[in-house]
This record gives C-alpha cells, structure tokens and sequence, in this order.
C-alpha cells in the first residue's frame, strides 16, 4: 500500500483579516474534488478543545498547538485539515510545520486600519478603548511569516477570488486531486 | 403536433444481464414487469465496451471507428503527448436527438454520455458525468440549471458523478451512489412531468460506479470475497432502490409512451491488472532511457524513442500503439514491417500465462477487422487481457506485469461486452426473451418508432 496523507491548510492573520470567511468556501472545493476535508476554526476549538483557556501567550500558545495536533493526527490519516486561526507567534506555527510536515501556510493580510474598520466581531472597537486586553494587533504582537506558502491581501480580493488562490496554490504544489472525470 | 409516439429510454450505465436477469431479477420488479411485458435480451455492445463511445455509437447507429472515439481517452494526433478525454465535441455525427431536432420533435435528455460541455439541442439537456462538479454551465438551456436547483433546493445539489470515486472510502461512495441516483431520477420526474417533450432519454451512472467499487463484495466468484463481509447486500440494497426510483419515474411517464430500458456494457469480475508497459519492456519492445526508480505513469516515463516499438496505455482494456516511422515523429516500425509486427504482437499477447502459467485467454483485435472505417487515431491493437477478466495498467516500473492494485485505485469490476435491453408497450412488438440485439441498433430502432430512417452510412439497423 501506498501512503496515502493529507495535508494541512493554515490560515493566520489577524481577527477580520477573512480567514474562516476563506477557509469555509475552501471546504467544499475540496470535497467536490474528492479530498476528506475538516475545518478546524480557531474560535470553534476554543468553545471545545481548549475551552478555559484564555488570551495570555502560554494559553495562545498550548491553543494553536493543540490545534496543530488534531490537525497531525487527520493529515496522517489522509484528512486535508483547514485550520483558521488568528496564531500569531511564528514560533508556534512553525512548531506545528514541524510536526505535520505536509504544510502549507497561508498568510490572510489586511491592515490594522481595515480590520478595524470591518471589526466583524465588534473587538476591535473594544481593544482600542481599552476593555479588552492582550488583543492581536492593538495591545499583543502579530508575528507576520517569514516565507509563507501563500499570502492573500484581502483588500485586493473577495473571499471567493481568495479561495480561488488558494486552491491554485495547492494545485500548484501538487496537493490537490485531479479533477478530471473517471473512466466510465 | 405530431402523432409520434413518445419514447423513454431509461439508461442504465454498466446494467449487467448477470444481475437484471438472473442474480437480482427478483430486486427490481418494476425492471422486471417491463422486461417481462414486452421484449428483452442481452445487448451486444460495442468493441471496446467504454461508456463514452458506446452511448455515442447507440444514439448514432454508428461504429468506434466511424466515430473516430475508442475510448474514454483518444490520441490526440500522432505525437506522443498523450491522450484527451473524449466529451461531446468528439461527436461529429448526427445523433438520435439531432435527427428528431430537424423535424421539430423535442428531446428532453438527462445525462447521456457524453453531454459535457452540453451542446445545444432541440429541448433541453443536462450535462452528463464528465461534467466538473463546480461547472457553472451544464444545462441546455441555461435556465434549467434554476429549475434543477429548485428541485434540489440549491446549487451543487445535484451529482453529475463522484470524483475520485476509488479513493473516498467505502462507505462514503457508497453513500453517494444512492444520493447521485435519488437526485437524478428526481429531477427527471420534475422534468418529463414539466417540458413538453416527444423523446426522453437519461443515463443513471450509479450501477457503473457501484460496480466497479463493490463488486468483489458481492460476487462470490470474485477472489476478493468474503461471506458475511459487511457491504455483501450493497448491490440488493441499491438495485431495490434503483428500481424503486424506476418505478416511480414509469409513474410519470405517459401511459401510452414506448419505454426502453437499456445498458452500454454490462460489467464482470475483475481478476487484476496486466502492466502492459513493463510487459513490452521484458519483451523487448519499448526502452526506456533509464529504469525507473518509481511507478510512473507512461505519460511522464523517459521512453527512447528512437529503440521503442510499441507502448500502451491503461484502462478496462489495453491500447497498444505502434512507433511508425513517417507517423510518429521518432518511428522506428518501417511502414513495410506494420503488418508484420503487429503480427507479431497479437501472437506474443495471445499467448501471455497468467500469474499461474496457465493461458490467461487474451484477445486481441485490429481496428481495421473489427470496423468497417477507422477515422481518427486509432490504436494499433486492441487488447482483452485474459477476455476481459483483467485490466490494462499503463503505469510503468510495476515489480511484476500482474498486479492487484489498479493504477487509478481499487476495482471489483472490469466492463464486459453485454448490457441489457427491453422494450415495452409498443403495439404489435416482438415479445419475450430476443437475441442477437447490437448496441449500434438501438438509435435506428428508436428512430423508427417516429418513422424516420438510420442516418446515412449508419452500421446499426431497427430490430423492430
């Protein structure tokens, strides 16, 4: 037998930037070309997996590693994981690099100024005031990766023209499944 | 307004006489009502029996060769770039629907291979299973995509096919089978009981693909099998399902329409896969510029081919293809030898032992004596692995010319040359059981249900 992994789709960026947005129209894509797909959204997992666990850089951190874990455990068993989360240490993403191997890092852009202007979440207003702290880009780092598989500036495109990119990145290295019909 | 009856044909992709006559008859009592009501037998198909050309040579009259399509895939030209998927601009000639077109009678055609892209036709038309899961465009007209998504409740409902159906998990394919079939034959009902239609034809994939991934869980001829194995009544679970669906689209259909139910191949037990190419490297016939370090598709093989005779390609069938000088752009076959080593060939493969020494029973054919005009790029020999008990694998540098892996995945079933055929309630029609019927036959038989005459140069002729 051969064998047969998956592989892993990380999305980081800041809160707004438009990775689950993303990575939910990416989902099925996936699946029309056959691939066991799962989604691991970072605010999902902290209802869950890492309930408890708040925002200081130790509780950030065992998060985004936890995250990294399942997503090891589907990629080895031939599951593509498309995990959102906003991750911002460099370190802790490419601890998980390391441990799953089949990586690919997708770098979900925008500025400060817009997401605070989009501020889906209605935190941004609130990190700014003041009432929230240890917020990602107003008052705790955004580690932006070094050499990223994929970066996506969503100010120059729609989620669907993103996810777009995305798959014909991953055509691109190879990840995807053909698309083409069977014999018949 | 005509006087025309009204036909339905009902197809059913890979509808096997094993299992709709014998093994499952008691499954599908409305197949069986209709079988049994008007006349029946085993269809003859096409040489090969592929889905693609045969639907096409069914509803043109026509042969392969006058088609110029010999497969899933074709020769593009006589380069070595490799093969393209035959989709309906393969089809150049007049099919049943475009003669019924030029009278003014209207088809309403549901999947009929092959319909991608789906070309416009006097009617309506939904894209068949070569159609991209995402397409955006897969009706004729435009507008019935809204009608089927409203049937559906919403875009990508509908199953054209299920991609990488070898590589989905058992479960999930067989999950998608019964989706694929429920929601084809309910747009179908939608659609007979709301377009105006003088011909209705749809083509259900879900037995071909439920086939190829479930037969050796079912059949206990095949070497696979197991008792008690846990998908053992998956095709007794589908084919009452099926005919269900059957029956409830019969329900809708016009009481005094002609209906047809019919098949393009019928399927059998698939032994293993012959690794042609390593073959006719042990044989002599194709070099390679150095051994391969892995399994590689033939396509991206280092082939010399300035030292290579012949290479073939993969599929339910093999395709040999021979290296002409003055044809291909390095042939090394002198053009005064073709016969010879084709030949040649045919001797060598014929004889072929299988995995045990014993005769594996190949068959092998020249297009030139199996149909009467060969158009197009045709290969040079066309192969039966052991009558069709084993596949043709192109890939190359496979440990053994057997093997029991498929290159494109795990596969219970290869094709086999029967299908099925039956046609009811036709005043004054033969009765019982018929033999001698051609796949080739049927689109003349259904024209001359509406009095119009086989096209020109048409091989096929009514059995009516």
């Amino acid at each position: 037998m051969t064998e047969d992994r998956g592989f892993c789709v990380w999305f980081t960026g800041l809160s707004g930037a438009g990775k689950s947005t993303i990575a939910e129209l990416l989902v099925p894509a996936l699946r029309e070309r056959g691939h066991k797909v799962e989604l691991l959204d970072g605010d999902v997992v902290r209802t869950h997996l890492s309930k408890g666990l708040g925002f200081s850089k130790e509780d950030r951190d065992t998060n985004i590693l936890r995250i990294g874990f399942v997503a090891n455990l589907l990629v080895r068993n031939g599951v593509v994981a498309v995990c959102s989360a906003i991750s911002p240490y460099r370190e802790i993403r490419d601890r998980n690099r390391e441990l799953i191997g089949d990586f690919v890092e997708v770098y979900v852009k925008a500025s400060l100024e817009e997401v605070t202007r989009r501020d889906v979440k209605g935190l941004y207003e609130k990190a700014i005031a003041g009432e929230i702290s240890n917020f990602t880009g107003v008052s705790d780092p955004y580690e932006e990766p070094e050499s990223p598989e994929l970066v996506i500036d969503t100010e120059q495109c729609s989620p669907q023209q993103a996810a777009e990119i995305v798959l014909a990145k991953l055509e691109e290295l190879g990840r995807l499944k053909s698309n083409q019909p069977a014999n018949a | 307004m005509t006087h025309a009856p009204r036909v339905a044909v009902i197809g059913l992709d890979c509808g096997t006489p094993q299992l709709l006559f014998r093994d499952l008859a008691d499954e599908v009592p409305n197949i069986r009502k209709l079988m049994e009501g008007g006349m029946h037998g085993d269809l003859a198909s096409i040489t090969p029996p592929i889905t693609v050309p045969a639907w096409a040579c069914a509803m043109t009259g026509k042969t392969p060769g006058q088609l110029g399509i010999y497969g899933f895939r074709n020769r593009k030209d006589n380069t070595y770039d490799g093969m393209s998927i035959a989709t309906s601009d393969a089809v150049k000639e007049p099919a049943v629907w475009d003669l019924l077109g030029q009278r003014g009678l209207k088809s309403l055609l549901i999947g009929v291979p092959p319909s991608y892209p789906p070309k416009p036709v006097e009617g309506w038309r939904v894209g068949c299973f070569l159609t991209p899961p995402s397409n955006k465009g897969y009706t004729h007209p435009v507008e019935l995509q809204s009608e089927i998504e409203e049937e559906l409740g919403g875009p990508g409902e509908y199953i054209f096919d299920i991609p990488n159906f070898r590589e989905q998990g058992l479960d999930n394919v067989l999950d998608q089978v019964f989706k694929m079939t429920e929601r084809r034959f309910r747009v179908a009902r939608r659609l007979v009981t709301t377009k105006p239609w003088d011909y209705f034809m749809m083509v259900e994939m879900g037995p071909d693909r439920l086939h190829h991934v479930f037969w050796q869980y079912f059949d206990r001829r095949h070497p696979l099998y197991e008792a008690g194995n846990r998908f053992e009544t998956a095709f007794q679970d589908y084919y009452r399902f099926l005919d269900k669906e059957v029956g409830s689209l019969l329900e809708v259909l016009p009481e005094d329409g002609v209906t047809i139910v019919m098949s393009d191949h019928g399927a059998r037990p698939m032994m293993g896969g012959i690794c042609i190419n390593d073959w006719l490297v042990n044989q002599g016939y194709l070099s390679l510029s150095e051994p391969p370090s892995a399994v590689t598709s033939i396509a991206d093989a280092p082939i010399d081919w300035g030292r290579t005779v012949a290479w073939g390609d993969g599929g339910y069938y093999g395709r040999l293809f021979l290296n002409v000088q003055g044809r291909e752009p390095n042939g090394v076959v002198e053009p005064g030898r073709y016969e010879q080593v084709r030949d040649e060939l045919i001797v060598a493969l014929e004889a072929m032992p299988g995995p045990d020494g014993e005769p594996l029973g190949t068959k092998v054919f020249k297009p030139q004596d199996v149909y009467p005009d060969v158009r197009g790029v045709a290969p040079d020999l066309i192969v039966y692995f052991g009558d069709l008990d084993w596949r043709s694998v192109g890939t190359i540098g496979n440990p053994s010319v057997y093997t029991y892996e498929n290159d494109t995945g795990p596969d219970g079933a290869n094709h086999d040359r029967t299908g099925v055929f039956a046609l009811s309630n036709l005043a004054g029609q033969p009765l019982g059981s018929v033999d001698g019927l051609n796949l080739v036959d049927v689109g003349p038989t259904i024209l001359s249900l509406y009095d119009i005459e086989a096209p020109e140069g048409a091989v096929g002729r009514s059995f009516l």
